[in-house]
């Protein structure tokens, strides 16, 4: 939303220079996203006189004499020569002049401003400047003439941007903090709100524009099938009496402007100001084809949901299919307009209109949040509405239309819903609102802020009896006025104060996850993120079922589409790219949420998380990875205090891209945790990797589970440890050889250690050899040669 | 399935490719039923070849010993050098803004990743159908599931799961950090997948001098300096007054007196979303915020695109 300075200057004294006021609207009512300065846009532009006027023959053009005050190129009878192409340009009127070296306004911020010169015309002309039409000096794209300036405003050699207040800035407002006050949607209520900000007393009774017009003998001839989707419908019909010669150029012209709106005609252009200046949003219809549609002598206006199938030609030209959540205006039961959003073609206002019906309502604003999405339609009208504009006004304000069209129109009649004011009354004590604040304030200034907004106070000690005005709709619990104190009077005057505080509880899972992140960054490992959402196209590579991934209905693109059932396979594709980047050995690991159709739902009926720590090891070597990967998950699980245990791979089905047989399941005690394996090849053929790239994908529920702060003591022999290399042929598993070992070295009174060194198969041997290194000491005695020997033999003779 | 086994598919495709020829021999009006089912065959054919290629390429393999800590022959492997490996930075930053958050005493309760309507916006006092609804953009599985938007659809969780601290006189004090979703166009400063940490406090008597308190504490510690704050109003549904709080640019980062940034969203806890979880809001006041974390990592590390996070770039990531 824009809102011209010199506009709002116009309601609130505002007693500070730019930079405090943008601080303080800024800090205590709306961000505002810039300040344009328009100070420059309209230098060296000067109302003129056209003095002479002559028609170039055989050209389109005239050559014209202009008096812009005393400027330095008059010449010698004090005027200058321009030639201009518009149609309306003649002798005596006043002119908008564009002197050379001025920027024309309209191209300001075109990468390469138009700088206006001198020029010569039909090679005979000196032109100097032009005069400027409504396009050019940026206030509508109308090229058709020049604009005429009332004499009664201006004489010539006036600067153009002081007589119509042009040395401006502009606030360009954050809409959505406004999300829930539709008043600051007009510049009257915009207004009242600095004024508070600034500690002013703001009176809308005394602004004219807006005051109340008596009137008598509404009529409720309207029709409205739900109140719930029009709160109230009103309307004014205008005869014609005279003719709107809008002749000259206007403040309302740069009001709009200025706002973002362009000028259309005096009746549409009256609609507009007044929504600009009054957040009410209006319609005007063309009263005799609004009879015509629905062929009646009286309007018979109806307010109703749309039904399946109606169509609706809208302003644009454009036909809409409507909804049964759109509400429609319609003339005897026939659609003539889409309510809040746009008019209708049928009863569109024209340069033939006579008279005219301008409609003031109040329409829901959840209905129209629906119009809005279904039919794509942004106008500043359903911007209002979707805020939800309250119903008090709308008579009001289209009377006072009314009176801007009064030179052409008169008031036939007024028709009225009519509605119900309700009270909007809140108890507050003073002690609540310095107590949810944490301030000092007193009745007094409590009072005094609420009544600068013009909420009614009655104050009985501390007890205060707040009643919001009309406009305040949002008004409903104490805390709505807790916030008017705080926010007017400036929560950046609060002062910041420390809570009392107790002693957190550890989070188990966030504790294990920074453990895990260290000792993998630690051990050489590369923390990843990737997203939660992948390409349909990755889950059939990897051969998980893509029904059983929850879809999105609006992912932004395909490769976002399904939430994905396994962090492994995202890591898969990050490995690709990496090895592509020519690093040629890694550990890729991330923590994050995987979901499965097939896991069901919680207790709050949502999809049940898993929490699971996957990593991808790769590298070019073709030789497996199976083992590093291993070791990065036994030796995590050692850190964690758990015992994970590796045995024969039980796959899931989103764990199908797993090689069954250079796979395995990861077990902590009887429950499988988690798998690890080589990626097949034919996935890894599509995934364009190479061979031996493992994986494991292990859950977090589990690990936080089981991992413990319990630390074995290390056990410490006081006698000499010895020292022997050990190595046993067996094709029997390699772990079931390693547990015997160490049974047996458990059945002796010893403290030990176990270390495998190697496994050697030579060429053509059967049985691979599987070395292991061992230190080992008694508890209460140094060991004899013969006792060691005899250890020795025991454990040879396995396998 | 055995190499003879393939080589017959594939003689069988080759047949049924010169039978296809045949069609110029077929009266007009049965050309499109041959054509069909000949397509059939084809395909039929061509995904047993797919799959016999595939059980080929995989009969090859010879099993490993799951349970050895090598290969025969190979070295027992050794992890990858200590100096290539990383921390991702937004983890290592989420850690430390946890850490700050638990000396200052609060729980940490992690969000999830799918979530649904009630938790998005109806136990946060968004009226059904409002166009505050809108503003957050949010995808939507088929079956009406929503990735979190903010981290605030954990609030009515937490306050349920924390009212008993109150029963027992003390106050609810947690934060929420973690991994949120918008459906929103992707450039330097923008990403549909980012990260937030919620903030909730509810006591008997906490005011929202207290909720500026905490929230400068954390600024300070967080950028270990002392830092000027200032707000401004905000309008969320589930608060009640709402801010914007912003921090001074921090002097480290190329901050100037007086450059503010906005940090986060604030406010004190609507009195509807407290009922909602069963907490009285005539005995109970809290208030809550939420943040981005990625932007508090940018800034603090000088990133200025927002896309490495999750790139899974080894170039970026081996540089934290």
């Amino acid at each position: 939303m824009r809102i011209s300075l010199n506009w709002l200057k116009k309601y609130v004294d505002i007693n500070v220079e730019n930079a405090e006021l943008e601080k303080l609207i800024d800090s205590r009512l709306v961000e505002i996203e810039e300040i344009i300065d328009e100070s420059k846009k309209y230098e060296n532009i000067f109302v003129v006189e056209v003095v002479e006027c002559e028609a170039i023959p055989e050209t389109h053009l005239h050559l014209c004499k202009i008096n812009a005050g005393n400027h330095e190129l008059a010449d010698g009878t004090g005027l200058v020569q321009v030639v201009c192409g518009a149609p309306n340009v003649h002798a005596g009127m006043l002119a908008a002049w564009i002197a050379p070296g001025a920027i024309v306004p309209a191209s300001v911020n075109e990468d390469a401003p138009f700088v206006i010169g001198k020029r010569k015309m039909l090679g005979k002309y000196d032109s100097y400047g032009m005069l400027a039409g409504a396009d050019e000096l940026d206030f509508s794209t109308d090229h058709a003439a020049i604009i005429e300036i009332d004499p009664a405003i201006a004489k010539p050699g006036d600067k153009f941007a002081d007589v119509f207040e042009l040395n401006d800035a502009v606030l360009d407002i954050e809409n959505k903090s406004l999300t829930h006050r539709p008043d600051c949607f007009g510049l009257i209520g915009f207004a009242r709100e600095v004024a508070g900000v600034l500690g002013q007393k703001f009176d809308s009774d005394s602004i004219e524009e807006i005051a109340p017009i008596a009137y008598e003998n509404a009529e409720k001839s309207v029709s409205i099938s739900d109140p719930e989707i029009c709160s109230r419908y009103s309307a004014v019909v205008l005869k014609k009496h005279g003719e709107i010669k809008k002749k000259y150029f206007g403040l309302t012209d740069t009001i709009l402007a200025k706002a973002g709106m362009r000028p259309v005609d005096p009746i549409v252009d009256a609609t507009n100001y007044l929504m600009l200046l009054t957040g009410q949003p209006l319609h005007a219809f063309d009263y005799d084809k609004f009879l015509a549609v629905g062929g009646t002598t009286e309007p018979k206006i109806g307010v109703r949901l749309a039904k399946e199938g109606e169509k609706l030609v809208l302003l644009d030209d454009s036909e809409i299919e409507l909804v049964d959540t759109d509400i429609v205006i319609t003339s005897n039961d026939i659609p003539v307009a889409l309510a809040g959003a746009m008019g209708g073609k049928s009863t569109m206002i024209d340069e033939n209109t006579k008279n005219v019906i301008i409609e003031s309502a109040a329409f829901s604003l959840f209905n129209l949040r629906k119009t809005q999405m279904a039919h794509g339609i942004f106008s500043e009208a359903i911007t209002r509405f979707t805020k939800g504009q309250p119903a008090y006004q709308t008579v009001n304000v289209a009377l006072h239309c009314a009176d801007l069209l009064k030179d052409g129109f008169v008031v036939e009649k007024i028709i009225d819903s009519g509605y119900e004011q309700k009270d909007n009354v809140v108890k507050i004590t003073t002690p609540e609102i310095n107590g949810l604040l944490g301030t000092n304030y007193s009745n007094e200034e409590i009072v005094k802020t609420l009544e600068n907004v013009e909420f009614k106070v009655a104050a009985d000690g501390d007890n205060l009896t707040v009643a919001a005005p009309a406009w305040r709709t949002d008004i409903h619990i104490k805390e709505d006025i807790i916030e008017e104190i705080g926010r007017l009077n400036g929560y950046d005057n609060i002062a910041p104060v420390l809570p009392a505080h107790a002693t957190a509880e550890k989070n188990k899972m966030v504790a294990i996850k920074s453990q895990i992140r260290n000792f993998f960054s630690l051990t050489g490992a590369n923390e990843l993120l990737t997203y939660t959402f992948v390409h349909g196209d990755l889950l059939e590579k990897v051969g998980q079922d893509i029904k059983n991934s929850y879809r999105l209905v609006n992912s932004i693109s395909p490769e976002l589409q399904y939430l994905r059932q396994q962090i492994v396979p995202s890591l898969l594709v990050k490995a690709h790219d990496n090895l592509k980047a020519k690093y040629s050995s890694f550990a890729l690991f991330e923590m994050n949420q995987t979901f499965s159709r097939s896991t069901g739902v919680d207790e709050d009926g949502v999809p049940i998380a898993n929490n699971n720590l996957a990593m991808v090891v790769a590298d070019n070597s073709e030789e497996t990875k199976y083992y590093l990967a291993k070791k990065y998950v036994e030796e995590l699980g050692k850190k964690l205090g758990i015992t994970l245990s590796f045995k024969k791979f039980v796959p899931v089905p989103k764990e199908a891209f797993y090689e069954p047989k250079r796979s395995a399941s990861i077990y902590i005690g009887d429950t499988i945790v988690g798998c690890i394996g080589e990626i097949k090849n034919s996935v890894l053929n599509k995934l364009k990797l190479p061979r031996g790239v493992a994986a494991f994908e292990i859950s977090l529920e589990a690990l936080t589970e089981f991992a413990t702060l319990k630390k074995a003591a290390p056990e410490i022999s006081d006698y000499p440890t010895v020292s022997r290399d050990i190595t046993v042929i067996t094709d029997a598993p390699y772990e079931s050889i390693f547990e015997k070992l160490q049974d047996k070295l458990e059945s002796h009174d010893l403290v030990f250690k176990l270390v495998p060194t190697s496994i050697y198969q030579a060429e053509g041997a059967a049985k691979p050899s599987l070395s292991f290194h061992l230190e080992f000491a008694d508890k209460n005695k140094t060991l004899e040669s013969a006792e060691i020997l005899a250890i020795m033999d025991e454990l040879e003779k396995i396998a | 399935m055995s190499m003879q086994e393939l080589e017959k598919l594939k003689s069988d495709l080759k047949a049924l490719n010169a039978e296809y020829a045949k069609i110029k021999d077929i009266p007009a009006e049965k050309r499109a039923e041959f054509g069909r089912e000949m397509n059939a065959k084809k395909n039929a054919l061509l995904e047993a070849i797919a799959k016999a290629e595939e059980a080929a390429l995989e009969s090859e393999i010879e099993p490993l010993d799951i349970t050895a800590p090598t290969a025969p022959n190979q070295p027992i492997p050794e992890f990858l050098s200590a100096e290539g490996g990383s921390k991702h930075p937004l983890m290592t930053e989420l850690d430390r803004v946890i850490e700050i958050y638990q000396m200052m005493g609060f729980d940490v309760v992690e969000p999830r990743q799918l979530d649904d309507e009630y938790h998005m916006f109806d136990s946060l006092n968004f009226p059904k159908g409002h166009p505050a609804r809108d503003g957050y953009d949010t995808f939507r599985t088929e079956e009406g599931y929503i990735p979190p938007a903010h981290t605030s659809t954990m609030q009515n969780r937490v306050l349920k799961a924390c009212k008993k601290n109150l029963d027992e006189g003390k106050n609810i004090a947690v934060v929420v950090p973690g991994r949120v979703f918008r459906n929103e166009d992707v450039d330097t400063t923008h990403e549909h997948t980012f990260y937030q940490c919620e903030g909730v406090y509810v006591s008997k008597d906490c005011t929202l001098g207290n909720m500026l308190g905490i929230l400068r504490e954390f600024f300070e510690k967080y950028y270990e300096q002392k830092l000027d704050i200032s707000t401004q109003p905000g309008y969320f549904p589930f608060t009640e007054p709402s801010l914007e709080f912003k921090i001074e640019k921090p002097k480290a980062l190329g901050g100037k007196k007086g450059e503010f940034i906005e940090m986060l969203g604030c406010g004190m806890i609507h009195p509807n979303v407290l009922k909602m979880a069963g907490i009285d809001p005539t005995i109970y006041h809290g208030f809550a915020w939420g943040g981005g974390i990625d932007r508090l990592v940018m800034l603090r590390y000088g990133l200025k695109d927002v896309r490495y996070f999750e790139s899974g770039k080894l170039n970026f990531l081996k540089e934290f």
